[in-house]
C-alpha cells in the first residue's frame, strides 16, 4: 500500500546513562531492549518494539530515521523505485538491524540523511490489556508521550530534497515557506493525513533539527513546561503555537543536546489538497504565531 | 488507495429552515449552497464541498453515507467489488449531484445506501491558502473543524461488518462481544483513527449518530455550554468513551437525529489488534465515568 508513518528515529549520544535516564525518567519512555552500545526504546501507547534508538557514539546527531510501510511488498516496490531514480538500497533482515526490529530497506536521501523503511517489527503492545481496556494506564512518569509524532531536518537543498520525497516516495506536500528567490526555505510532507509526518529547513546536510512526540492536547503541553522545569532540563522554546501546521508546541534539549518537541494539534489533510504558501516576510509567524519572530538559536542550532 | 474517510452525511429533515438554523447557528458550520429541498453544509477546516445534506422529506431519516476514496480510479474497483459480494451498484455521473463528480451508490447488507466519490469540488478552508492564521476568528456556535464519523444500526452486526472488512479493506479496531461471544458492535476505520464507522445492534437502515471532531477536552466544554445555552436536549456528557478512548457529548438536533461531538482517541497501523471488550463490560465500554448506558442511548435511533 503505501508508507504509513514516522516509526523510529535513532540517535548518538555521548553518555549512555545520561541519555536512558533523561527518556525514561523525563520523557517516560519504556527501554525495551538493550546491548553495550544501543538502548531501545518505546513510548507507552506504542505497540511496536521501539520508536527511539540511542546510540553510544562520541559526539550528538541522528544516525538514521525508519518509516512504517503497510505491507511487506512495500519494500520491493520502493526499493525498485529508489534503484530506477539512481539510489543506493540495502536490504535488511528480520532482527538484523536490532532486536525487534523488521525487515528493512536503507538508502540515503539527496540531503545526506540516512532513511529506512521498515516491515514487520516485533509488535510488544502497549501497556494496556487488549479486553475492556482503561483509556489510560495510571502511574505513568514523566510527561509520558502515547507516540511519537514527526522529524524535522536540515539541509543545504529544501527543494531537492522535497522534490525526491514526493517523487520517488510518494509524500504529500502540506506547507512550504518560499524566499523571496522563489526557493523553497522550508517543507512539510506528510503520508499520514497529518500535517506533517516530516519536515525541512535550510541548513547544514544530515542535520537534525528536532524530532516530536505526539501529546493529548495544550493542557498537556503544560504538563511537559511542568516536567522539563521540574527536572531542569533546558526549555529553548516556551508553550506556543505554530502557523505552519497549526500545531501546539514547547521545545527543549535532551543532555546530549539533540532538540526535542513535543507536539498537537494540527489539522486532517487529504492527499489531494494543494499546499499552504507561507512567503518569507512571514516566516517568523509561521514558525512561532504568538511570537512571530524566530530566534537566531532556533535557525542556528542542530545536531 | 481505497476509501480515505467519511466524505459526508445526508440526512432527511422535515422542516428545512429549522434544521439549517439549528446546523449554522448551534453546530456552526457553514451554508455552501442551497437548492429546492436540499442544504449543503460544510465546517469550517473542511476544504470539500460539503460534509452534511439536509434533505426535505416527509419524516426524519437517514438518506445515505458517503466515504471519499482516494483515487478516481478506485470507484472502478470498488464497483466491481461491491457486485461480486453482491449488491448492485447505481453509477451517479458528473452533474447529477451537487459539489462533487461521479460516484457510485449501493445498499450495504445492514440496509444502509453507501455512496463512494473522489471528485468532490474544492471550496477551500475558512483559513487563507496563504500565511493562514491557524484559526479563524469570530466562529459561531461549536464551531468543530470537520466532520468525524458515523455511527449505524444493523440487525446482523458481525455480517455487516464483514462486508466492510472484506470489500473495502475497513479494519476492526474494536468489538463488543455478547455472552454467546457474537459481536453486538464493532468499530472501523481506513484513516487509523479509532474509528470513522462503527455498528451496532438494532434495527437495519438505521442512523444512531454522526460525529464531528474537536480539537480538545476543553473544546468540548466549551460545546456543552453552547448546547446548554440554545436550550439542545443533552443525551449524555460530557464524559468519556471506553471505547476509542474519546471523550465525547451526545445531543439531538431540533428533529431528533442524534449528533455526537468527540475527540481523543488513539493511532492505530493497519496492524493494530482488535480490542475486545466483554458483555459485563459494556456500561465501561460505551461511558466509562458513568458505567453504564442509558435505555435512551440503546434505543433511540433514526
Amino acid at each position: 500500500m503505501s508508507i504509513l508513518r514516522l516509526s523510529h528515529v535513532e540517535i548518538r549520544v555521548p553518555d549512555l546513562e545520561l541519555a536512558t535516564a533523561y527518556y525514561t525518567e523525563v520523557v517516560g519512555m519504556y527501554e525495551t531492549a538493550r546491548e553495550p552500545d544501543r538502548v531501545f526504546l518505546k513510548c507507552w501507547d506504542e505497540h511496536q518494539h521501539h520508536s527511539l534508538i540511542l546510540t553510544f557514539a562520541p559526539t550528538y546527531g541522528l544516525n538514521h530515521m525508519g518509516w512504517k510501510v503497510s505491507e511487506p511488498d512495500d519494500l520491493d516496490h520502493y526499493a525498485s523505485r529508489l534503484t530506477e531514480a539512481g539510489v543506493d538500497v540495502v536490504r535488511f533482515g528480520a532482527e538484523e538491524i536490532g532486536p525487534g526490529h523488521g525487515e528493512a530497506i536503507r538508502f540515503t536521501i539527496p540531503s545526506g540523511h540516512v532513511m529506512e523503511l521498515v516491515h514487520g517489527m516485533e509488535q510488544v503492545g502497549n501497556l494496556l490489556p487488549n479486553t475492556n481496556p482503561p483509556p489510560k494506564p495510571l502511574g505513568l512518569v514523566g510527561f509520558a508521550p502515547p507516540r511519537l509524532d514527526h522529524i524535522f531536518l536540515t539541509c543545504e537543498d529544501v527543494a531537492a530534497n522535497t522534490r525526491f520525497l514526493i517523487d520517488v516516495l510518494d509524500f504529500h506536500l502540506t506547507e512550504q515557506v518560499m524566499g523571496e528567490d522563489g526557493f523553497q526555505v522550508a517543507t512539510w510532507l506528510e503520508h499520514s493525513h497529518h500535517s506533517h509526518d516530516i519536515a525541512f529547513v535550510t541548513g547544514q546536510d544530515r542535520g537534525l533539527h528536532h524530532f516530536a512526540w505526539w501529546v493529548d492536547d495544550w493542557n498537556q503541553i503544560r504538563e511537559v513546561a511542568d516536567v522539563l522545569a521540574y527536572h531542569g532540563v533546558r526549555i529553548e522554546t516556551n508553550p506556543t503555537r505554530h502557523g505552519a501546521t497549526r500545531g501546539h508546541c514547547i521545545y527543549f534539549f535532551d543532555p546530549a543536546g539533540n532538540r526535542n518537541e513535543a507536539f498537537t494539534g494540527g489539522y486532517w489533510v487529504d492527499p489531494d489538497e494543494p499546499a499552504v504558501t507561507w512567503t518569507e516576510s512571514e516566516m517568523g509567524r509561521a514558525i512561532f504565531y504568538y511570537d512571530g519572530v524566530v530566534n537566531q538559536r532556533f535557525l542556528t542550532t542542530h545536531s | 488507495m481505497g476509501i480515505l474517510r467519511l466524505g459526508h452525511v445526508d440526512v432527511t429533515v422535515t422542516d428545512l429552515d429549522l434544521a439549517t438554523a439549528y446546523y449554522t447557528e448551534v453546530i456552526g458550520l457553514q451554508e455552501v449552497e442551497r437548492d429546492e429541498d436540499s442544504v449543503y453544509l460544510k465546517c469550517w477546516d473542511e476544504p470539500n464541498h460539503h460534509s452534511l445534506r439536509l434533505l426535505y422529506g416527509p419524516r426524519v431519516g437517514f438518506d445515505q453515507m458517503s466515504f471519499k476514496v482516494e483515487h478516481e480510479s478506485d470507484l472502478d474497483e470498488l464497483e466491481n467489488a461491491v457486485q461480486r459480494y453482491g449488491f448492485p451498484v447505481t453509477r451517479i455521473s458528473k452533474g447529477q449531484a451537487v459539489g462533487q463528480g461521479e460516484s457510485i451508490r449501493f445498499d450495504t447488507p445492514s440496509g444502509q445506501q453507501m455512496e463512494l466519490v473522489h471528485d468532490i469540488e474544492m471550496v477551500g478552508r475558512a483559513t487563507a491558502p496563504i500565511n493562514p492564521a491557524p484559526f479563524v476568528e469570530g466562529l459561531k456556535g461549536i464551531a468543530p473543524p470537520r466532520l468525524d464519523h458515523v455511527l449505524v444500526t444493523a440487525e446482523e452486526v458481525g455480517d455487516s461488518a464483514q462486508f466492510y472488512t472484506d470489500v473495502f479493506g475497513f479494519r476492526i479496531t474494536e468489538q463488543l462481544l455478547d455472552g454467546a461471544g457474537h459481536q453486538s458492535a464493532v468499530w472501523l476505520e481506513t484513516s487509523h483513527r479509532p474509528h470513522d464507522l462503527a455498528i451496532v445492534t438494532g434495527k437495519n437502515g438505521g442512523l444512531h449518530h454522526f460525529a464531528w471532531w474537536l480539537d480538545d477536552w476543553d473544546h468540548v466544554r466549551r460545546s456543552a455550554d453552547i448546547l446548554a445555552y440554545n436550550g439542545i436536549q443533552i443525551d449524555v456528557g460530557p464524559t468519556r468513551h471506553g471505547i476509542t478512548r474519546g471523550n465525547t457529548i451526545y445531543f439531538f438536533d431540533p428533529l431528533g437525529t442524534r449528533n455526537e461531538v468527540f475527540t481523543g482517541g488513539y493511532r492505530p497501523d493497519p496492524d493494530f489488534p482488535t480490542i475486545t471488550w466483554t458483555e459485563d463490560n459494556i456500561g465501561r465500554a460505551i461511558f466509562y465515568y458513568e458505567g453504564e448506558v442509558n435505555q435512551r442511548f440503546m434505543t433511540v435511533h433514526t
